[in-house]
């Protein structure tokens, strides 16, 4: 499953190449973790000869003032090389933070960047909450394993690596028996990873679906209480909760069965030392100064073996999650600029034509959009009227190229949508969607959102485009007010309004509205009609409506049914024509005649 | 009181450190007292167990060594075996134990949390980010349970081995006990200074990522607008200033809390030497045995060492305690609209509705509705008029006790609602409001939401009335279909239907319509409204819409304007009286014909 190959580089791999520009710190922050395992078994040397001198003197009762010169000496080295120590450990430490902290950084600007860049398709795969988590938990573990797992692994090595070398120095024979035992602790750890980085796997899944289930309940509050649903969604939450709540223990119990044997081995050292040195001793093969040296560092051969359990459960944590994070660091969207796009920085003049435009979602069993074929002259209004479902969303989306036709092609000033760059597109297209989403943020930065560079007076000249201006006047702060997520404690009505405002602020060639005006009462959505005919700049509109208020101004009206246009023309020409529109108008026209009769 | 928040501005600093925090922790930690009491006897047996190893280690040394004793030898180190292996054992035991409470503990943490969440007014969530709610629920807790667990036994062991240390010490040595305690107050002064930098730094910490956690959801769930207005460099770079935030106070507070190991190690070093020191000069003096010395200071780097993991819990505790604290307070947050005391539950509605002078404001010193008071009987159908922001939601939302009245009374059937459970009312009601949510899942369990235990065939016969089972069935999996987050895939007159079809299976005693067909072609809500006509019958309905179709056969209009009811009557009155609601009509015919 876990093949290296599914992306272009290993776990390893792809973390050195995002260390870039601190690949010299990290190696040597390597170095000082050596550095200060070397001193830390050298230290206690000094230390350990100030108590032989001590304990010489208390047996044979010499005054300690002959060797005053000696104890100083040894004292000076004890606290001069600890002091030493423990600032390279401090600084290890900083060189470590900062580099996982960099990485991190690096990393993290790069996911967000390719998430706000993907295509339709990755945003219905993707919930929220999963992607929430890959961009902090996850990568917390990565983090985490610079800072700690990386650290510890050369740690271990050079205790167990020096403290081996230091006793193969003193005794072969007893070096080889203690250290002999070190392989069955990577066969036990071997085996453990096998068990463990499943359960990590499965741990990560159910900490997602926890973030994702709290999401949507956060996110859904208001139906949650509409319906009364608390209960449910308690019980809801407590599966998820309890799931990974289990899995924790689970996991963690996984250690456990291993762990008997790790300390079995760890603790067998001391035994081995204290029976094979006892018997060499007495064979007088080694001496009891020999055996003192190895006693008061076999620990520095057990702790490693003991650290290696922990060591490989964090470094399945590890894998575990940067295999998420990476799915997100190596995904490409479909819908990128293409290579020999154009750029085209200028002003479109903003004729917007599809020719013969098919559409069909990738899990959709129906096409769409069968063959749509029509022409915006610059300047024009274009309305798109249908019933519900119809494809009057598809079709715009099509324009800012937030989906691709699977046949025909959709052109802006003549050039085919994907021969522009993405961005020189968007830019001119100002789209106001049906599912007004707004920021947490004061009016004004949400209006200003896609041209920052707004003075106040031009934030409310499109305020006052949009009918918005009154109803911000009367709020407590104005235009400083904050909204909340997704606009709340704002009407319907004046939400919309509010996004039509951003979507007229960076004055378009193509404005698009998605039945922006829906939830807008009649008397403003008049006013709104009159800015839109009389705005300071020129500009192509295409509006999706219900209302033939909206409509009857238009220079074309465009109806669909079922993805296809079935009629098309002014309103004057659709009425004489007696078909679907005129239908329409005779629906909503002919009941209020009759009762203003 | 309504401080609103976004992603650019830290939540408030509770500046004093807040006792109650700890006790309400505490309050988490009682559940599991006895199993933790038994981990702790487990681990102190352990920590003996241990200290026999020494002791055959020893005799081995002195005793079967020297006098080439192997028998003697091997016996002690099968001793040696058996000491350790009750020690594994004890371990074992001591981690199964605590494995189980400290995930237990942040289980009931988040348990408990989620479940107030979901009694805090809408208004909770109006004034701040969801991210920032989000990272306490996920993140922030699982922070805090090493913390509250084996943090909590491990102090108490150490505690219990300083203090046998010091005695051991004291009954050696008290003057050079003394010397070896000369290191604390140094130790204590340099905790105390760490403690008041470090809980602000991971204060700053907890709030850049909650910051950074805000923005990353707000800009998921709006990528869309985002690529529409090609906005992506500048919110990247938004982003990396936050995600550099994150970083600067992190390296900040990291700045100290590296600091505590490192310090504890050069204390304990200083006051080896001074041991060896003063030793030296006091033996000198014929004042002290060198045997004292050599005990002393054996019992010294034993003292140091306990002292050294306080040290690293306390390092832990400083950290979590931005977390615990952000977790208490959400915990601690007033949930304003709640069951009284005394409340009964609301009998079977018939469908009375009425206001008394009610006044209602969202924020202080700005009333939305001033002194309405209307009548409504049972099985009317009620239409709410009026421009924009006049408060149409407002009245419909106190129905439903979404919010507190300031002054007045809201009734149902003669009983003041606020007397009544949120549940029993609630259930009994069925709202649609404007947003129309959509869960992740199937179609099916989007429509099941109103009604849990509804069969197959009340399903369709709800989908069908609000004329929605023939586009559901038209998709690939018809009923199944999974809509995706936020129904990405539906248009947003499909999202009504459906949420209407929600709001239909609850079978409702009172309907409420909050624009709920807004997005709906004409002709759709046409055939619609012919089906909802046959459900309204003797059911109370309050709509608010601007489609003059739909307002005009209900048996009352009400005409909501500067904070009251300017006009009401039917349609046919209101039309003669040529006041508010008859521009507002005429106005609208003028723009069709």
């Amino acid at each position: 499953m876990d093949k290296k190959n599914k992306y272009p580089k290993s776990r390893l791999g792809w973390l050195w190449e995002n260390m870039e520009g601190r690949h010299a710190l990290f190696i040597t922050a390597l170095l000082g973790t050596a550095l200060y395992n070397v001193l830390q078994l050298v230290v206690p040397h000094f230390s350990r000869q100030l108590i032989n001198l001590f304990s010489e003197a208390q047996k044979t009762g010499q005054p300690l003032s002959d060797k005053e010169d000696t104890i100083y000496t040894l004292i000076g080295l004890m606290v001069g090389l600890t002091l030493f120590r423990v600032i390279v450990v401090y600084l290890d430490c900083m060189a470590y933070e900062r580099v996982s902290q960099g990485t991190l950084f690096r990393i993290r600007n790069f996911l967000y960047n390719k998430i706000q860049r993907q295509d339709m398709k990755f945003y219905s795969t993707y919930r929220t909450g999963d992607l929430m988590t890959r961009v902090t938990g996850d990568l917390d573990a990565v983090r985490h394993n610079i800072a700690w797992v990386i650290r510890s692994i050369v740690e271990s090595i050079t205790l167990f690596c020096s403290a081996a070398v230091y006793f193969f120095l003193i005794d072969v024979g007893l070096a080889l028996c203690i250290v002999s035992i070190a392989p069955l602790i990577f066969f036990i750890v071997l085996k453990f990873r096998k068990k463990v980085g499943p359960m990590h796997k499965a741990l990560r899944e159910k900490l997602a679906g926890m973030n994702t289930d709290a999401q949507e309940n956060i996110s859904g509050n208001r139906v949650v209480k509409a319906f009364a649903r608390e209960e449910y969604e308690k019980a809801k939450f407590d599966r998820s909760n309890q799931d990974y709540r289990d899995t924790n223990i689970k996991t963690q119990m996984v250690w456990l069965k291993f762990f008997p044997f790790v300390e079995l081995i760890a603790n067998a050292l001391p035994v081995i030392l204290l029976m094979v040195g006892g018997v060499f001793i007495i064979n007088g093969r080694i001496s009891m100064g020999d055996y003192t040296a190895f006693s008061l560092l076999i620990w520095a051969i057990a702790n490693p073996m003991r650290m290696m359990g922990n060591i490989m459960n964090e470094f399945q944590r590890f894998s575990a999650a940067s295999d998420k994070v990476m799915e997100i660091y190596y995904s490409e969207a479909e819908i990128v600029d293409h290579p020999d796009a154009i750029a085209h920085p200028e002003r479109f003049e903003g004729r917007v034509e599809f020719d013969h435009v098919s559409f069909q979602y990738e899990d959709g069993k129906l096409p769409v959009l069968k063959d749509i074929t029509f022409t915006a002259e610059p300047g024009e209004t274009i309305a798109i009227i249908g019933e519900t479902g119809c494809g009057k969303t598809s079709l715009i989306q099509m324009i800012p190229r937030f989906y691709e036709p699977n046949s025909g092609s959709v052109r802006v000033d003549g050039v085919p949508v994907e021969n522009y760059k993405l961005t020189d597109l968007r830019k001119n297209i100002g789209l106001a969607t049906q599912d007004v989403l707004l920021y947490s943020d004061t009016i004004e930065g949400n209006i200003s959102y896609g041209a920052m560079a707004l003075t106040a007076e031009e934030v409310e000249k499109y305020a006052r485009y949009s009918a918005a201006s009154d109803f911000i006047h009367h709020m407590p702060e104005g235009y400083d007010t904050i909204v909340g997520e997704r606009g709340v404690g704002l009407s319907g009505g004046q939400k919309q309004r509010i996004s039509l405002a951003r979507a007229l602020a960076i004055r378009p060639s193509i404005l698009i509205l998605d039945d922006t005006t829906s939830a807008v009462d009649m008397e403003t959505e008049k006013q709104i009609q009159h800015s839109l005919r009389n705005l300071d700049f020129p500009c192509t509109k295409i509006i999706i409506a219900q209302r033939i208020s909206t409509t009857k101004f238009c220079d074309k009206i465009l109806v669909l049914k079922d993805g296809r246009i079935i009629e098309s023309g002014n309103h004057r020409e659709l009425v004489a024509a007696g078909g679907y529109y005129a239908e329409l108008v005779k629906l909503q026209l002919g009941e209020s005649l009759v009762s203003a009769s | 009181m309504a401080e609103k928040n976004t992603y650019k501005q830290d939540e408030r600093l509770d500046e004093p450190f807040n006792i109650r925090h700890l006790l309400l922790a505490s309050a988490y930690i009682k559940k599991y007292l006895p199993k933790m009491a038994l981990a702790l006897i487990i681990s102190a047996l352990g920590a003996a167990s241990g200290l026999l190893a020494p002791i055959f280690t020893q005799k081995a040394i002195d005793d079967a060594i020297p006098n080439a004793d192997k028998p003697y030898l091997f016996l002690l180190g099968g001793m040696l075996v058996l000491v350790f292996a009750v020690s594994v054992i004890l371990g074992l035991i001591r981690s199964k134990l605590m494995i189980r409470v400290s995930q237990s503990i942040i289980y009931d943490i988040r348990k408990d949390l989620f479940a107030h969440l979901q009694k805090l007014p809408f208004q909770y969530y109006d004034d701040r980010p969801h991210g920032k709610i989000l990272i306490r629920v996920v993140n922030y807790v699982n922070s805090v349970s090493d913390m509250l667990s084996n943090g909590l036994i491990n102090v108490i062991l150490e505690m219990i081995n300083l203090i046998l240390i010091i005695i051991f010490m004291l009954i050696v040595d008290v003057q050079m006990t003394l010397v070896v305690m000369c290191g604390v107050p140094f130790l204590a002064a340099f905790l105390f200074w760490i403690k008041n930098r470090q809980r602000k730094a991971w204060q700053r910490v907890s709030n850049k990522n909650s910051n950074l956690n805000a923005y990353l959801q707000e800009n998921i769930v709006g990528a869309r607008i985002t690529q529409i207005f090609a906005r992506e460099d500048e919110n990247a770079k938004i982003f990396s200033g936050l995600a550099d935030d994150c970083r600067h106070t992190w390296m900040h507070a990291v700045r100290c809390n590296n600091l505590v190991w490192p310090g504890i190690d050069a204390i304990s070093v200083c006051i080896r030497a001074a041991i060896f020191i003063s030793g030296m000069i006091l033996f000198g003096q014929g004042a002290k045995s060198i045997g004292t010395i050599l005990a002393i200071s054996s019992y010294s780097s034993r003292f140091w060492q306990p002292i050294m993991s306080l040290g690293n819990i306390f390092n832990n505790f400083l950290n979590n305690m931005a977390y615990l604290e952000r977790i208490f307070e959400t915990l601690g947050e007033p949930v304003t609209v709640d069951d009284a005391p005394d409340a009964t539950e609301m009998q079977p509605i018939k469908g009375a509705v009425s206001f008394r002078d009610v006044c209602f404001s969202y924020e202080e010193g700005k009333e939305i509705l001033h002194k309405v008071s209307f009548d409504v009987k049972p099985g009317m159908s009620v239409a709410l008029v009026g421009p924009t922001g006049a408060g149409k939601s407002t009245i419909v939302n106190l129905i439903s006790r979404f919010y507190n009245v300031d002054s007045g009374q809201v009734l149902i059937d003669g009983q003041d609602i606020s007397e009544v459970t949120l549940a029993s009312l609630r259930s009994q009601m069925g709202i649609m409001m404007q947003d129309s949510f959509i869960f992740s899942g199937t179609i099916r369990d989007n429509i099941l939401y109103g009604k849990l235990d509804a069969n197959d065939e009340e399903i369709v016969k709800a989908s069908k009335l609000v004329c929605a089972d023939s586009f559901i069935r038209g998709m690939s999996d018809g009923y199944n279909t999974e809509v995706k987050e936020r129904g990405s895939l539906l248009s947003q007159g499909q999202k009504q239907l459906i949420s209407f079809a929600r709001t239909v299976l609850s079978d409702p005693a009172i309907l409420i319509l909050d624009e709920a067909t807004s997005s709906i072609d004409v002709q759709t809500e046409k055939a619609l409204q012919q089906g909802l006509n046959s459900m309204l019958k003797g059911r109370t309905s309050f709509i608010i819409a601007h489609r003059l179709s739909t307002i005009r056969g209900c048996d009352l209009i009400m005409y909501i304007n500067d904070g009251g009811i300017t006009e009401a009557g039917t349609h046919d009155e209101l039309m003669a009286k040529k006041g508010d609601y008859y521009h507002l009509y005429t106005s609208q015919l003028e723009d069709i014909a």
